[in-house]
C-alpha cells in the first residue's frame, strides 16, 4: 500500500488499533472478570496446603516438588494422557476430514448421512460412556457380542489393563461428527472458481485435493489441530464415568487424577500445582504449533 | 479426491464419467456403512429403552426387547420433571447461544481484520485461557459468583457467554482470515462505516460459521453438567442432564429410563441439525465470492 | 440481507418466548411443594400394580434472596437440606418433609438432591464457599474428615436440649458412625450390613438345602461349588455359585475381620504388619480362589461400576450374591429370582461391617434450632415411620412395628447388626488416599491375574499404604 501521509497513516493505525481494542473489548472485560481472577486464585491456591473444609497453610513449592519427585502416580497419568493424545488427535483429524469429504458430495441421502454421523457428539456426555460402557460389557456388550458371532473372543475392554485405554479410544472415535461438521462448513467455504480453473488446466482428482483442498483448509486443520491438543490433554469424562481410572491405573487420566486429588483426597493445593503443571505442558506444545502455523497454514484473506 | 459437486457441472464428460460412477458407488457403499456402524450404539440406545429393566443386562443379549415395554418412556419421563427442566435448559441453551454468536463474531472480527500492538500476545493469551483443568478454576469462580449472590440462578450459566468464548473466538476467526478482504476494502471504498461492513458484507459470508457456533453452543450447554451441578441447587431450577444423572446412583444404573430420556432429549438437537445443515453446510448462495 | 434478519428475528422471538415461560428470577420463588409419586410394583409383564400414591400439594410465596439477609416478617425459614439420593429415593425424604412442614408451619424445606459421586463435588464447591446446605448428608467413612474440618455442629447440646432426642431407642450400631471422638454428630439416615442373597429356585432346582444362619466359609465354599453349573454342556459356566463383591474394598473389610484380621492397627499409623498379616493374606486368598481356583463367582464385568458390575444374580444366572441391601426391592420385583436371605459366613470369627449414611447440620447455618428441629424429626420416630416402607428404619421399636425384625428377609439385616465391628477408616482420616487405593490396586490384581502371589501382592498393598501414610503426616 502507497504511504499516502505519514501523519494520515499513523492515525488510520492509530483509529484501527482502536476499533481492534473495541471489538475485543467484550473478551478483554469477560477475561478480567470470569477468568483471570480464577486462575490467579489457583496459582496462589497452588502454594497452599488446604483441604476445601477447613484452614489453609502455605507450604511454598511444596506441592510442585512432589509432583516433580515424589507422586510416581503423576508419571503414570502423563503417560497415560500423551499415549491416548497422540493417538486420538492424529485420528480425529483425518477421520473428521475424511467424513467430510464422504459428506461433501452429492449423495442424494447426504443430510441424512450427516445427521447419523453428527448423532453421537449430540449425547450428553454422561450418557455417552455410560452406553459405551454398556456397549463394551465384557459379557453381555455389543462389541463382544459381535465378535462372538464370528468366534472371537473378545478382549475383556474396561476391566482388562491392557485394552482399556483402547476402549476408551473406541468410544471417542464415535464422537468424530463434531470435527466433520466444522470441515464440512469450511470445504463449503472454497471457491467453486479454483476447482474450475484446475479442471480447465487438466488436473484430476488427486491434484486438485493436495494442490487446492488442502491448503484451502489448512486455517480449519490447524483450528482442530490446537483444540484437539489442548481438549484431549484434559480428557476427563469418559475416566471418571467410565474407568474411573482403572484398572490398575491403565487409565488413570491427568486430569482425572487431579480431580481425585482436590475431591476425593481433599488436596486442592497439589491439585492445583498439578493444573498449573499440565498448563505449561499444554502452553508449550500449543506454541510450538503456533508458530509451526506460519510454514503450513495459508490463509486466503489474511492481509499483509 | 473428492471435490465439490461442482466439477461434475464445469469439467469435460466423457473422460470422467465411468470413474465418477465408480467413485460414487464406491462412496455410498463406504458413507452408509459407516453409517451402520454408527447407527449401532443408537440401536441398543432405543432398544434397551423399551426393555423391562432386568432385560438389559441379559446374557446373551437380547436384540429385540420382548416385551416392548412403551411404558418406560412415560415413567422415566415422570421419574423426575422433565417437562419443567428441558424448560430450564432451552432458556439457559437460548440466552448462551445468543450471547456466544453476538460476542464470539465481533471479537473473532477483531482478531482476523485489525491490526493493532500486542494482538499476536493477546491471541496467545485466549489460548491459555482454555488450558487451565476446570476442576481447580471452579472453587474460586464459584466463591466469586456466590460473593455477587448469583449462586442458585441461571446467571453464571448465561452471563460469560455474552463475554465470548475462546473455542468460538478461534473458530470464526479462522473462517474470518480465509475470506479475501477485497469485499471489505471495496465497501468502505464506497463510504460504508464498520458497523456497516460488519452487517452487510461480512456477516452474510461468514453466516455458515456463525450458525455453526449456534449449533456447537447450543449443543454444549443442552448437555453441561458440571456447571448446573454446582451453580443451580433448588431442583425446580435443574437443567435435562442434572436429571438424567438421577438414574445413576452410587450402587446402580437405571439402564432402560436412561436410555429412553437420553433419546427424547437429544431428539430436538437432531431435528434442529438436521434442519439448519441447509443453512450452515450447503451455504448461502451470494453475490460475490462464492460461485 | 432480509433473510439474515429473518432468521435473526427468528432467533431472538424464540428466545424472549422461552424467557417469558420460564422466568428464572432469583428475587421471588414461588414455592410449589408438590409430593406425588405413584410407585408401581410390578411382578411380571403382566401387570399387578400395586400403587403407592402419596400427594401432598401446597402453594407459599415467600421472599427469598441468594445471599443470606434478615428475613422479613411473615416469612418463613428456609432449611435446605442436600442429599446423595436419586429418582425413587428421594420419596421418602420428600414425605417426611412434607410431614415435618405440617407440624412446623414456619419452616419450609427445600431438598437439593444430587446423585452419586457429584453430590461430593458440589458438597465440597459449596462448603469451600461457605454456601452448604444447612443439613447434609455425608457417608460414613466421611465423618472423620469433615468433623475435623469443623464442618458439622455438635449435636450433644441439642440432643438434651429444648427438644430432646432419646438415644437409646436406635438398633445396634446405628448411631455409631456418627460419632467422633465422643460426640455425636451425625444422625442415621439408612444403613446396611452385609448379607447373602439367594435364588431359591437354583437351589430347588439343584436340590440343595438352603442356607442357614451361622454358616462357615467352608459351607459357602461347598454349596457355591455345588450350585456352579454348565448345563448345556458347551463349556462356559451357566450358572455361578456365589456373585462376590469385586474390586470393592470396604466391602471386603468384611473378609478381612471374618479371617481374624484387620487392615490397620488401632493407633492408626501401621499397615505393614496389618494389611499383609497371616489373617489378611489368608482372607484375600480365599477370596481369590473362589475367583479362581474354584470358580465359583463370576468375573467382574466393569471395574469402575459397584462391586464390578455383575448382572449374573438379577438374570437369575447365579446361586448366591454377598452384598448390602441397597438393590434388594429390585430383585424381590425381579421375576428371574426367588428370593431368600441369610446373615454372611463365619470365618475364624463372625463378624459384618456396617454401611452407612447419615445427616448432620452445617456448621455455618443460620438456622440451627430450625435444623436440629429438622434433624431429629428426620432420624426419631417420626421419620423412620415413613423410613419403614422403604428400608430398615433405625429407630428399633418402629422396625418391631412394621414387623421388620420377623420377617425372614428384613430380619436378617436386623439381626446381623449384632456382629458389627468397627471399619478400618474409624482408626485413620488418610483411610481414602492410603489404604483405599492399595487396597483396591490389590484386589484389582488378584481379580485379573490368577497367578498373582496374594502374599506377594498384599505385601505391596501394605507398602504402598504405609508410603501413602507416612506422605500425609
Amino acid at each position: 500500500m502507497k504511504p499516502i501521509r505519514t501523519g494520515k497513516r499513523l492515525n488510520l493505525r492509530r483509529n484501527e488499533a482502536i476499533s481492534f481494542y473495541l471489538c475485543i473489548s467484550p473478551w478483554l472485560i469477560g477475561f478480567v472478570l470470569f477468568v483471570l481472577g480464577p486462575m490467579l486464585a489457583s496459582l496462589a491456591i497452588s502454594v497452599l496446603r488446604w483441604d476445601l473444609l477447613g484452614e489453609a497453610s502455605f507450604v511454598g513449592l511444596r506441592n510442585y516438588e512432589r509432583v516433580f519427585t515424589r507422586d510416581p502416580l503423576v508419571w503414570q497419568s502423563l503417560k497415560v494422557t500423551t499415549i491416548y493424545t497422540a493417538v486420538y488427535v492424529p485420528m480425529e483429524l483425518v477421520g473428521g476430514l475424511a467424513l467430510a469429504l464422504l459428506m461433501n458430495q452429492k449423495l442424494r441421502i447426504e443430510r441424512l448421512l450427516r445427521t447419523v454421523y453428527y448423532l453421537p457428539s449430540v449425547l450428553p456426555g454422561v450418557a455417552f460412556v455410560v452406553l459405551w460402557m454398556w456397549i463394551l460389557h465384557p459379557d453381555v456388550g455389543l462389541i463382544n457380542t459381535l465378535l462372538s458371532y464370528v468366534g472371537i473372543d473378545g478382549p475383556r475392554w474396561l476391566v482388562d489393563p491392557d485394552w482399556a485405554l483402547t476402549a476408551l479410544l473406541l468410544m471417542s472415535m464415535w464422537g468424530l461428527g463434531r470435527s466433520m461438521v466444522i470441515y464440512l462448513a469450511s470445504l463449503q467455504g472454497i471457491g467453486r472458481q479454483y476447482y474450475e480453473a484446475a479442471a480447465i488446466d487438466g488436473a484430476n482428482y488427486w491434484q486438485a485435493f493436495w494442490r487446492i483442498t488442502i491448503p484451502m483448509l489448512t486455517p480449519t486443520i490447524y483450528f482442530n489441530l490446537v483444540l484437539s491438543v489442548i481438549s484431549t490433554f484434559q480428557t476427563f469424562t469418559s475416566a471418571y464415568v467410565g474407568t474411573d481410572g482403572g484398572p490398575l491405573d491403565s487409565t488413570l487420566f491427568y486430569v482425572l487424577y487431579l480431580f481425585r486429588q482436590a475431591f476425593q483426597f481433599f488436596r486442592m493445593g497439589y491439585a492445583s500445582a498439578l493444573a498449573w503443571v499440565l498448563f505449561v505442558i499444554i502452553l508449550g506444545l500449543t506454541l510450538m504449533i503456533v508458530r509451526s502455523s506460519r510454514r503450513w497454514v495459508f490463509y486466503g484473506g489474511e492481509r499483509e | 479426491m473428492m471435490a465439490p459437486g461442482s466439477l461434475v457441472d464445469s469439467s469435460t464428460r466423457v473422460g470422467f464419467s465411468a470413474r465418477r460412477q465408480r467413485l460414487r458407488i464406491a462412496s455410498y457403499a463406504i458413507a452408509i456403512g459407516v453409517a451402520i456402524l454408527f447407527l449401532l450404539p443408537l440401536y441398543w440406545m432405543i432398544s434397551s429403552s423399551l426393555k423391562p429393566e432386568y432385560q438389559v443386562l441379559a446374557s446373551p443379549p437380547v436384540w429385540i426387547p420382548n416385551p416392548v415395554r412403551w411404558a418406560n418412556y412415560p415413567e422415566a419421563l415422570s421419574y423426575v420433571p422433565f417437562g419443567r427442566y428441558t424448560l430450564n435448559t432451552l432458556s439457559i441453551s437460548l440466552l448462551t447461544v445468543l450471547g456466544h454468536v453476538i460476542s464470539c463474531t465481533v471479537v473473532a472480527y477483531g482478531f482476523a481484520r485489525l491490526r493493532a500492538p500486542g494482538k499476536e500476545a493477546l491471541f496467545v493469551v485466549l489460548l491459555a485461557t482454555m488450558m487451565l483443568p476446570y476442576p481447580v478454576t471452579m472453587i474460586p469462580i464459584y466463591i466469586g459468583f456466590n460473593t455477587v449472590g448469583w449462586i442458585n440462578t441461571i446467571l453464571p450459566l448465561v452471563v460469560p457467554a455474552f463475554f465470548g468464548s475462546p473455542f468460538y473466538i478461534f473458530l470464526l476467526r479462522q473462517f474470518f482470515l480465509t475470506i479475501p478482504p477485497e469485499l471489505e476494502d471495496a465497501a468502505r471504498i464506497d463510504g460504508a462505516s464498520l458497523l456497516q461492513t460488519l452487517w452487510y458484507v461480512i456477516l452474510p459470508t461468514v453466516s455458515p460459521a456463525m450458525a455453526t457456533v449456534a449449533v456447537f453452543s447450543f449443543q454444549t450447554s443442552w448437555n453441561d453438567f458440571l456447571q448446573p451441578l454446582i451453580y443451580l441447587h433448588e431442583q425446580t431450577k435443574y437443567t435435562i442432564s442434572l436429571g438424567l444423572s438421577f438414574f445413576r446412583s452410587s450402587y446402580d444404573v437405571r439402564w432402560a429410563y436412561l436410555m429412553a430420556v437420553s433419546f427424547v432429549t437429544m431428539l430436538p438437537i437432531v431435528i434442529v441439525f438436521f434442519l439448519a445443515q441447509r443453512m450452515f453446510i450447503e451455504g448461502i448462495t451470494l453475490t460475490g465470492m462464492k460461485g | 440481507m432480509s433473510r439474515l434478519s429473518r432468521y435473526a428475528g427468528f432467533v431472538v422471538g424464540v428466545i424472549l418466548l422461552a424467557t417469558a415461560c420460564t422466568t428464572p428470577e432469583p428475587q421471588i420463588i414461588e414455592r410449589t411443594v408438590e409430593v406425588t409419586k405413584e410407585v408401581e410394583v410390578i411382578v411380571t409383564s403382566v401387570p399387578e400394580v400395586i400403587e403407592k400414591t402419596v400427594e401432598v400439594t401446597k402453594e407459599v410465596e415467600v421472599v427469598v434472596t441468594a445471599t443470606p439477609q434478615p428475613l422479613p416478617d411473615g416469612a418463613k425459614i428456609i432449611l435446605r437440606v442436600g442429599t446423595g439420593d436419586s429418582g425413587e429415593g428421594l420419596n421418602p425424604h420428600q414425605e417426611i418433609i412434607a410431614r415435618f412442614e405440617e407440624e412446623n408451619p414456619d419452616i419450609l424445606v427445600q431438598l437439593e438432591a444430587v446423585s452419586g459421586r457429584d453430590y461430593y463435588t458440589r458438597l465440597f464447591t459449596q462448603i469451600a464457599a461457605g454456601d452448604a446446605p444447612d443439613i447434609m448428608q455425608i457417608g460414613d467413612d466421611a465423618v472423620p474428615n469433615f468433623v475435623d474440618n469443623g464442618a458439622f455442629l455438635s449435636l450433644d447440646d441439642f440432643i438434651s436440649g429444648e427438644f430432646p432426642l432419646d438415644t437409646s431407642i436406635y438398633l445396634p450400631g446405628t448411631l455409631d458412625p456418627g460419632q467422633w471422638e465422643g460426640t455425636q454428630w451425625l444422625l442415621p439416615k439408612d444403613f446396611s450390613p452385609l448379607a447373602v442373597y439367594y435364588n431359591k429356585a437354583i437351589f430347588d432346582d439343584a436340590g440343595v438345602a438352603y442356607p442357614e444362619d451361622g454358616w462357615t466359609w467352608d459351607e459357602f465354599l461347598e454349596t457355591a461349588q455345588t450350585l456352579t453349573q454348565d448345563t448345556d454342556g458347551d463349556g462356559d459356566t451357566d450358572i455361578w455359585g456365589a456373585q462376590l463383591t469385586a474390586n470393592w474394598t470396604t466391602g471386603f473389610e468384611y473378609f478381612i475381620a471374618a479371617a481374624g484380621g484387620s487392615l490397620i492397627s488401632e493407633d492408626g499409623t501401621e499397615f505393614v504388619g496389618y494389611m499383609d498379616s497371616e489373617d489378611a493374606v489368608q482372607a484375600v486368598q480365599f477370596f481369590s480362589d473362589l475367583y479362581n481356583v474354584h470358580k465359583v463367582a463370576p468375573p467382574p464385568a466393569d471395574f469402575s461400576l459397584w462391586a464390578g458390575g455383575n448382572s449374573q444374580f438379577g438374570n437369575g444366572q447365579a446361586a448366591m450374591r454377598l452384598f448390602g441391601r441397597w438393590p434388594l426391592a429390585g430383585y424381590r420385583d425381579n421375576p428371574n429370582v426367588d428370593l431368600g436371605m441369610v446373615g454372611v459366613p463365619v470365618g475364624d470369627e463372625r463378624a459384618n461391617t456396617l454401611f452407612w449414611g447419615g445427616f448432620g447440620i452445617f456448621s455455618g447455618t443460620e438456622h440451627p434450632e430450625a435444623a436440629w428441629r429438622f434433624l431429629r424429626f428426620y432420624a426419631g420416630e417420626q421419620g423412620s415411620d415413613v423410613w419403614k416402607d422403604w428400608a430398615i428404619p433405625p429407630v428399633a421399636a418402629a422396625a418391631e412395628a412394621a414387623g421388620l425384625t420377623e420377617d425372614p428377609i428384613e430380619g436378617v439385616w436386623i439381626s446381623e447388626l449384632d456382629y458389627l465391628v468397627p471399619r478400618a477408616y474409624v482408626f485413620t482420616p488418610y483411610w481414602g488416599q492410603t489404604a483405599d487405593p492399595a487396597l483396591r490396586k490389590a484386589l484389582e490384581t488378584v481379580l485379573i491375574d490368577p497367578d498373582a502371589d496374594v502374599q506377594a501382592v498384599m505385601e505391596q498393598a501394605a507398602q504402598e499404604a504405609q508410603n501413602a501414610l507416612e506422605d500425609q503426616m
